[in-house]
């Protein structure tokens, strides 16, 4: 028993001597990590004291769970949480779906030019802010100037929307906004990878006679499947998070659209902004933190049933 | 964007375990008079007071460049006087709220700053202000009679649990409420501003401006609303939050809910009505838009707001229009309108009486505020006769290094030259304003919504869904205020209500 863990230990030290300079290269990171994530954690207790300053954080009074009452306490609770979750469950599938589909288009175009303009204007969106996107559909929908409304709806001989008011389109435009912006830089990462796969595969698939389609199905997709599954993983660890300005900025913080717009983020920005309760926005931000965390530990976990060599960890 | 929430809440708590052990560290050598500041004592100096520098922190619309000269002048009465040196800040208003709050909750020196502005109650709850009783007993008897003379009701008001956190500015601490419209359209139209007596009259005046001034909207939102906050502060009391508002014609002193009254609905109902005719812009709910820049560019007629003897003047220059201001209704104040700005010691100051000597200038020493209201005689200003000045040769309000236009924030605006264009009787009229104004039964009734937080968020939201729209007219009130008083029973108002009302009681039984 003594023995094998001596070896065992022998058998770490060695590695460790071994790996020294890639444990060295870490040491940035970590202490990043360490600093700007770890230590801050200690914060957490935040979210379960009534904060007075006069006393210090430690000095002030407990709480219990008094804080996290506002995030169940209502019926909002059960809208932001279903709008939080739908629509990033939609995100991730419809985003992986098109930035996978433009990739493998993008490496088919052998114009170098022609492959860097398309790659470019498409990453464009990814870069603009959320603030001037909200302009840039308001631009689009706006009552009265909007193009929609003056130019296309009046073309097709359709009476003009008043579409921050109508509750029912804003699923589809959050949607189609969130993959404009966001499908570039996914798609980058996943050409980085196409690219990254030896030529050999195909070159061979060809003497075999596949086509292109057959190509794609049965060598790019199965050997780009674990950077899918890193990529779909870690946007499961952020369900909880919303993307702030796509909710909040481009409705225009619009009152009637809240029953489809609302999500936890907004809805605990809308609270608290005037209360500045620092107890209240910690206890928010740690239900999302532990809901993403046990969801990443989940979803790895079948992962790791069916691929192991494809789950994170 | 994406994290922008999380990072800030992560930002604020590093910052805070960092203070907590700074504060740890330190707090051992507080105590010691800070000597940086008060190079050689002025021979005039009170011997028994130890030079100390005190930062004083206040907000302004844009940075003043010539803050350090003017500091440096304020410096020469501040040594004779009060053997200190004194360190301005000015943080922009659009940065004040966020700035403040992480410089009060961390150790940054400050000494006095300006408080108020929504956030009184919190940052006394939160223990960030001292109290100031024992100080203006001692040190403060200045500002104290100013006050007083004035009604000390005003120095009361912002007291909690019977302590003094804050001493508002002498300015127009009362308010009346009606229509700005713009005057070269009413002249052009010969509207005659005499007929106009309730918020019904002008739907013809609106009328006249449709048809003939297609490019102009006959009336736009003040802040966010047609004919909510501000003007309705006239019609009642909002008791701090406006969760539970007392409305001004009642006697009594029952809180209701005011979104629930006949009185809010009519109001909508109003709103509405201009809606559907045309005279608020279809787009009001969404434009964001502040209502000067639309009034600058021509493109509005009028506007709802609050009042005071000065603001027809203030608010013409600022939007570059001749405005003309019509009453509807009468002046009122109550604990919120004293309670906006104040001046507070922060927890963390060094030397609280000698903070509160400061401040006792700002109300009693006429060089002292007219250094900070003005800026410096020749340099910013020049004298027309003794108390009306005017901008020296070749500087304008846009090129002046120093000119916040702050004079009704910096203690007694009772002691601040005239300005030129600006009402040579204004000291009189701003007093009779402020002694004729009808005080609020509630008067110096300071609520703490603590026991309540919860359902404060969740009624927050309610208010975010539905108030925009309706007070802009957008939708219709006899199908959405139903569902609006409904969404905010089930958010727990009748509970906040009740609680209001409970303090409210114990305090009118404590001050009788």
């Amino acid at each position: 028993m003594k023995a094998s863990k001596m070896s065992v230990l022998r058998l770490e030290m060695r590695k460790a001597k071994k790996y020294r300079m890639l444990v060295l290269m870490t040491l940035p990171g970590l202490l990043y990590f360490l600093v700007n994530n770890y230590l801050p954690m200690f914060g957490i207790v935040i979210a379960f004291k009534d904060v007075n300053f006069a006393t210090g954080i430690w000095g002030s009074e407990w709480v219990g769970f008094k804080n996290f009452e506002y995030l169940f306490k209502t019926k909002d609770a059960y809208i932001i949480t279903r709008n939080t979750l739908l629509y990033n469950l939609s995100f991730i599938v419809l985003n992986t779906a098109i930035a996978i589909s433009l990739a493998i288009l993008l490496n088919e175009i052998r114009k170098r030019i022609l492959s860097r303009t398309y790659q470019t204007l498409i990453l464009l969106p990814h870069l603009i802010s959320m603030v001037i996107v909200g302009y840039l559909v308001l631009g689009f929908l706006d009552v009265e100037k909007g193009f929609m409304n003056k130019t296309l709806l009046p073309f097709f001989g359709l009476e003009p929307i008043s579409w921050y008011s109508e509750t029912k389109y804003w699923p589809w435009i959050l949607t189609i906004v969130h993959a404009w912006k966001g499908v570039g830089q996914l798609c980058i990462i996943y050409l980085a990878s196409i690219i990254g796969i030896d030529q050999e595969y195909y070159e061979a698939a060809k003497i075999d006679g596949a086509n292109r389609w057959q190509q794609i199905q049965m060598i790019t997709i199965p050997l780009i499947a674990p950077v899918i599954t890193i990529m779909t993983l870690l946007a499961i660890g952020r369900i909880f998070y919303s993307d702030f300005g796509l909710f909040f900025q481009v409705p225009l913080n619009t009152g009637v659209l809240m029953p489809v717009t609302n999500t936890i983020d907004t809805y605990v920005y809308r609270a608290l902004v005037n209360m500045g309760d620092i107890g209240m926005s910690s206890a928010a931000g740690l239900y999302q933190a532990l809901v993403g965390f046990v969801l990443v530990l989940a979803s790895n976990a079948v992962v790791r049933k069916f691929n192991k060599d494809n789950a994170l960890f | 964007m994406k994290k922008s929430m999380k990072s800030a809440a992560m930002l604020l708590i590093s910052v805070l375990a960092a203070s907590t052990l700074v504060t740890a560290c330190s707090s051992g050598s507080s105590n010691q008079p800070n000597t940086s500041g008060a190079p050689g004592l002025s021979d005039s100096a009170k011997p028994d007071l130890e030079p100390v520098e005190l930062t004083m922190v206040f907000p302004v619309n844009t940075e003043q460049k010539d803050l350090k000269a003017v500091e440096e002048e304020i410096n020469k009465i501040t040594q004779k006087k009060i053997n200190a040196t004194v360190k301005l800040v000015q943080i922009t208003k659009g940065a004040w709220a966020q700035q403040t709050t992480l410089m009060l909750s961390g150790n940054e020196k400050m000494d006095l700053i300006v408080s108020g502005r929504g956030t009184y109650e919190q940052q006394v709850a939160k223990g960030n202000y001292l109290a100031l009783d024992d100080y203006i007993a001692k040190y403060g008897q200045g500002a104290q009679k100013a006050l007083d003379d004035l009604d000390p009701a005003y120095l009361k008001a912002s007291r909690i649990d019977g302590k003094t956190y804050g001493i508002t500015s002498i300015r127009d601490l009362a308010s009346d409420f009606g229509i700005s419209m713009r005057k070269d359209l009413v002249d052009k139209y010969k509207i005659d501003t005499n007929a106009i007596r309730s918020v019904d009259d002008l739907d013809t005046v609106f009328k006249v401006i449709k048809e003939n001034e297609p490019d102009v909207t006959p009336v736009i939102k003040f802040s966010n609303s047609i004919l909510g906050s501000p003007f309705s502060a006239g019609m009642m009391d909002p008791l701090g939050d406006g969760f539970g508002v007392l409305q001004a014609h009642n006697d009594g002193m029952k809180v209701v809910n005011w979104i629930e009254t006949p009185e809010y609905a009519k109001l909508l109902d109003t709103t509405r009505r201009w809606y559907l005719a045309g005279y608020v812009a279809k787009d009001a709910a969404t434009s964001t838009e502040i209502w000067q820049n639309l009034m600058k560019a021509g493109k509005a007629f009028s506007t709802f707001h609050h009042m005071s003897p000065f603001s027809e003047a203030a608010n013409s220059l600022t939007v570059g229009q001749d405005l003309i201001e019509v009453r509807l209704l009468p002046a009122a104040s109550g604990t919120t309108s004293v309670i906006t700005y104040m001046w507070s010691i922060p927890r963390n100051a060094q030397n609280p009486e000698r903070s509160m000597m400061l401040l006792d200038l700002m109300y009693t020493d006429k060089d002292f505020i007219n250094l900070l209201d003005w800026g410096i005689e020749g340099q910013h200003y020049v004298k027309k006769s003794d108390n009306v000045i005017d901008f020296p040769e070749g500087v304008n309000a846009s090129n002046s290094g120093y000119y916040p236009y702050e004079n009704w924030l910096f203690g007694n605006m009772f002691l601040s030259y005239v300005f030129n264009g600006e009402d040579p009787d204004r000291n009189q009229k701003l007093e009779e304003f402020i002694k004729n104004s009808k005080k609020s039964k509630a008067m110096g009734f300071i609520y703490n919504p603590e026991s309540v937080k919860t359902e404060i968020a969740a009624l927050t939201n309610v208010v975010n869904q539905y108030a925009l729209a309706l007070e802009t007219g957008t939708v219709d009130p006899a199908k959405v205020l139903p569902e609006y008083i409904k969404q905010m029973k089930a958010a727990g108002i009748d509970k906040v209500i009740a609680e209001k009302q409970k303090q409210l009681d114990a305090w009118a039984a404590a001050n009788k």
